[in-house]
């Protein structure tokens, strides 16, 4: 039964157009990302000095950079180490925030005020000056970018959930199904579970894109993924250094940019409508 | 009999809804004079807020006007442009809510509301209008009502609220005044408070009252006349001792049959009305009430009821019913 | 027969919040003792703000008491695991049918539900939940919806049919018909008195709603300020309210025939806040026939003839008199 109410929420995001573009787009990605040595045309790292700065060809479709490599390899490649990044940070950031959250909003009130205030000291740091304190400290790097994103999205997930645990923990339905005796366990997965988790799943898609933002923004600072591992701020670096010789390359650069964000921003907004049995399009009255 | 002060002529109405419209008022004709309290009763569905939202002109986006007339002090007010019907609103005609919470911004006092809402009285100072909107919240029956000005709407329970709405819709003097349930959401001590408030309130200002609500009690209670609706359809119009006594359309006799309130004995098993409304974007080609009427026969399901006048006042829409 | 159910001197504080509880506890119910026999209705009936839920809630274990005792069939729970351990033989229905349902699951899991709550082996699901839904008339098919695709009386259907999943041996029902229209709320009172001759069920039904109570309450219990005023059997309360809140409120209610209009007001005033009780008789300052002793001394709940109890300082002699003031 509950996997027929997954199809359902499925039918319905694709019955929405922005939410069928979304889903294209990000399925685009990420089949670029899992397949990236058999779609790029050539090798990303491969220095070919001869050929450099050549503008979109047939043999290159998107021309070459400062050192001849293949700008469209690069940005296939690019995506693998983009969307490793952000999805395995929001993910880690979203599990962690549902975990709090759920403490937050469900358990003794004082665990809750504990939480709380160290949410709030949290979110107090700004986010950049954040991250440069850590990349000063641990040094850039991959690994580090995944630990800065944890650390500053966790609180943000958490309070939502613990706000959508404590309203839901006084709702008849859960009132009901302690009268029925069911156990505290059955509450929390069976029933605030899947009623909370729909709004993360929402924020989380929409935040991919803001990592993608701040990797590649790390990155062109220097303070990201290291070169020459292909990353799409590295690109963007090259490009913006460079963009006398080769004006493209920026525009290049940017399109992956702009195109992930808006298809993560759509599948978010569809999935919300889609997952809410209430907002679901065609629902049968 | 004076004039009729609020009338509604044929007027239909229908909802726009995702794959088709919903047929929320269907020829309704009915008119309130000076004076007089009018009822209409129904079950949900049947139109009753509708009507009254269109006696006011507060119909919603998705609604449409098919065809009719709403005729305050002998004009269309459907015909006027919206900037007179916002003038004829709280002026010649103003309401009464369910929910007295809707009824005040919650992020002002019942006081600034109060003054507020007479902006329309041009070149009378803010001091005068404050002193007649304690005078009103007094009438109401606030006891402290210098004190309740100063209050927001959360801060007062539930009946006072109600009391003040009441307060903000007669504070203009309105020719009619439209209240839709309220008294639903109070308790029966409160409910009976205001019941006995607006009885007063009438005979004082002599404004015509229509109240919209299922509770036959608060219309055997406070009304003149009574008009029951099904479907979108007014099936009978009739004096409220005449309606009470002598009920003469089927839904309305099986409405009455149905109120625990009427039933003397107690019996622990009631009389329901089987089978349910009939789908309003797709009715019935004969009486709506045909699929749940006892006596109903085929040319009930097959032609629409007639409208049968039964002596003064008195209307049925049924074919079964005979002068 | 023993009792069903029998709570003594019930009373629950609640703390008024505050991180250093310098305020003081507001005091819900106060010292509330009720019995429901095996296939008795009883019907607790008062205004909003009487304590009535949670007073339904305190039963149930849902809303921890602060004084008094509960016994449900000969054993006292005192533990949460009391509680627990009758849940499968107990069942609430909810005043909002809908929200108790819950949102993401469909009306065939919702119903089913109490099986798994208790690990009670089910062969096939979907067959009883269509079992379930036809002994509370609704189709089959209903099972697939979800419950804000449902109306009101399909939505409380559906919580009676989850309430009886079990074969509970008690249901309270908190305004079982709140919301409906009249032709729907005699469908749904007539289930459960069928369901009740079937399954020899208690019910606790708690309403405001006189004009209900008189037809499906065996037994009344008057609450005012969560304190109980009267209780006896239904007829004779209807016949003769010793307590002058339960004339008040009996009055009050709108007679549905414009012959029986009331001329003046049966009852004025408004049930005053549990922060400030009124001394003396909590109910001496909306009564009309207050006298010296009630502002001063609270009266006690006084035994009477048939199963009848009055907390009134005149219980016993005040009839003929109240009722000729109150009828004018």
């Amino acid at each position: 039964m509950f996997s027929g109410v997954r199809f359902r929420a499925l039918r319905a995001l694709l019955s929405d157009p922005m939410g069928a573009l979304g889903l294209i787009l990000v399925l685009i990605f990420v089949a670029m990302a899992l397949f990236a040595p058999w779609v790029a045309p050539a090798d990303p790292i491969k220095l070919n000095v001869m050929e450099k700065f050549q503008p979109p060809s047939l043999a290159h479709l998107a021309g070459t950079d400062q050192l001849g490599r293949d700008l469209l390899s690069r940005i296939v490649f690019g995506a693998r180490t983009a969307l490793s990044i952000a999805l395995t940070s929001v993910g880690l950031a979203g599990l962690g925030g549902l975990i709090l959250g759920m403490i937050a909003g469900f358990g003794p009130r004082w665990l809750d005020a504990v939480l709380v205030l160290m949410f709030d000291s949290m979110s107090s740091l700004p986010m950049i000056m954040f991250a440069l304190a850590v990349i000063t400290i641990v040094g850039p790097g991959t690994g580090t970018l995944i630990l800065v994103v944890v650390l500053v999205s966790i609180p943000a997930y958490a309070r939502l959930i613990r706000a959508q645990t404590l309203s839901l923990a006084g709702a008849d339905f859960i009132v009901a199904e302690r009268a029925m005796g069911a156990s505290s366990a059955r509450i929390l997965f069976r029933h605030l579970l899947p009623n909370v988790v729909g709004p993360l799943v929402i924020l989380l898609s929409m935040d991919v894109p803001i990592v993608i933002m701040l990797e590649a923004g790390l990155s062109y600072l220097n303070l990201g993924v290291r070169p020459p591992t292909p990353s799409w701020g590295n690109i963007l670096y090259d490009g913006y250094t460079s963009i006398r010789a080769a004006p493209y390359m920026v525009l290049i650069a940017g399109l992956p940019l702009v195109l992930s964000t808006l298809g993560f921003t759509f599948l978010g907004e569809g999935l919300r409508d889609a997952l809410d049995p209430k907002l679901r399009r065609g629902a049968a009255r | 009999m004076s004039e009729a002060v609020l009338s509604v002529e044929n007027l239909s109405l229908r909802y726009r809804v995702p794959g088709g419209t919903v047929a929320a008022l269907r020829n309704v004709s009915l008119a309130v004079r000076q004076g007089e309290v009018l009822g209409i009763a129904g079950e949900s569905g049947c139109g009753k807020s509708t009507l009254a939202a269109a006696m006011i002109d507060l119909m919603g986006a998705n609604a449409e006007v098919t065809s009719g007339e709403v005729r305050l002090n002998g004009r269309d007010i459907l015909a006027l442009s919206p900037a007179e019907r916002r003038r004829l609103r709280g002026r010649e005609i103003a309401m009464v809510f369910q929910d007295p919470m809707t009824a005040f911004s919650p992020v002002l006092t019942v006081g600034a509301q109060l003054v507020d809402f007479q902006f329309n009285l041009d070149g009378v100072p803010g001091r005068e209008k404050w002193v007649r909107a304690r005078d009103m919240l007094a009438r109401v029956g606030l006891s402290d009502p210098e004190l309740a000005m100063g209050r927001f709407p959360h801060e007062l329970s539930g009946g006072m609220r109600q009391r003040a709405a009441i307060a903000a819709a007669l504070l203009m003097r309105p020719a009619v005044l439209i209240a839709d349930e309220p008294t639903t959401a109070l308790d029966v001590t409160m409910e009976a408070q205001i019941v006995h408030l607006l009885r007063e309130l009438q005979a004082d200002y002599r404004c015509a009252i229509v109240i919209v609500t299922h509770h036959l009690g608060v219309i055997a209670e406070l009304c003149d006349r009574v008009a029951v609706m099904y479907a979108g359809v007014v099936v009978e119009e009739a004096p409220v001792d005449a309606l009470y006594h002598d009920p003469r359309h089927p839904y309305t006799r099986a409405l009455l049959a149905c109120d625990p309130a009427r039933i003397e004995a107690a019996t622990g098993r009631l009389p329901a009305i089987g089978g349910r409304l009939p789908d309003l974007s797709n009715l019935p080609p004969g009486c709506a009430f045909a699929a749940r009427c006892g006596i109903a026969t085929d040319r009930c399901r097959a032609t629409p009821p007639p409208c049968v006048a039964l002596g003064p006042g008195r209307s049925a829409l049924c074919h079964e019913v005979t002068p | 027969m023993t009792a069903l159910l029998s709570i003594r001197d019930v009373s629950v504080d609640l703390s008024a919040g505050g991180w250093f509880g310098g305020t003081a506890p507001l005091n819900i119910l106060a010292g509330v003792t009720l019995e429901i026999v095996p296939g008795e209705t009883l019907g607790l009936v008062g205004e909003s703000g009487s304590g009535k839920t949670t007073l339904a809630r305190a039963v149930l274990g849902l809303q921890p008491i602060s004084g008094g005792r509960v016994r449900f069939d000969g054993r006292d729970l005192i533990q949460p695991a009391d509680f627990r351990a009758i849940r499968s033989r107990t069942a609430l229905m909810f005043q909002d049918a809908t929200a108790s349902l819950s949102p993401r699951m469909t009306v065939g899991e919702a119903v089913t539900e109490p099986f798994a709550i208790h690990g009670v082996a089910v062969n096939n699901h979907r067959d009883k939940a269509a079992e379930l839904l036809v002994e509370v008339g609704l189709p089959p098919e209903m099972a697939a919806r979800y419950p804000h695709e449902l109306s009101g009386g399909q939505a409380r259907r559906v919580g009676v049919a989850r309430a009886l999943a079990l074969k509970p041996a008690l249901v309270i029902a908190d305004e079982p018909t709140a919301g409906l229209d009249v032709s729907v709320q005699a469908e749904i009172l007539n289930l459960m008195a069928d369901l009740k001759d079937k399954h020899g069920l208690s019910y606790l039904i708690i309403t405001h709603n006189l004009a209900l109570v008189r037809h499906v309450a065996d037994r009344i219990a008057v609450l005012y300020l969560g304190r109980l005023v009267e209780t006896g059997p239904t007829r004779a309360i209807f016949a003769d309210p010793r307590h002058p809140y339960t004339r008040s409120l009996t009055a009050a209610e709108p007679k549905p025939d414009p012959r029986k209009r009331r001329t003046d007001l049966a009852i004025r005033g408004e049930i005053p806040s549990i922060l400030r009780r009124p001394n003396g008789c909590e109910f001496h300052t909306r009564c009309p026939l207050a006298r010296d002793i009630c502002r001063t001394q609270p009266p006690a709940l006084k035994d009477l003839d048939h199963g009848r109890a009055a907390r009134c300082h005149f219980a016993e002699n005040t009839t003929e008199g109240g009722r000729h003031e109150l009828e004018y």
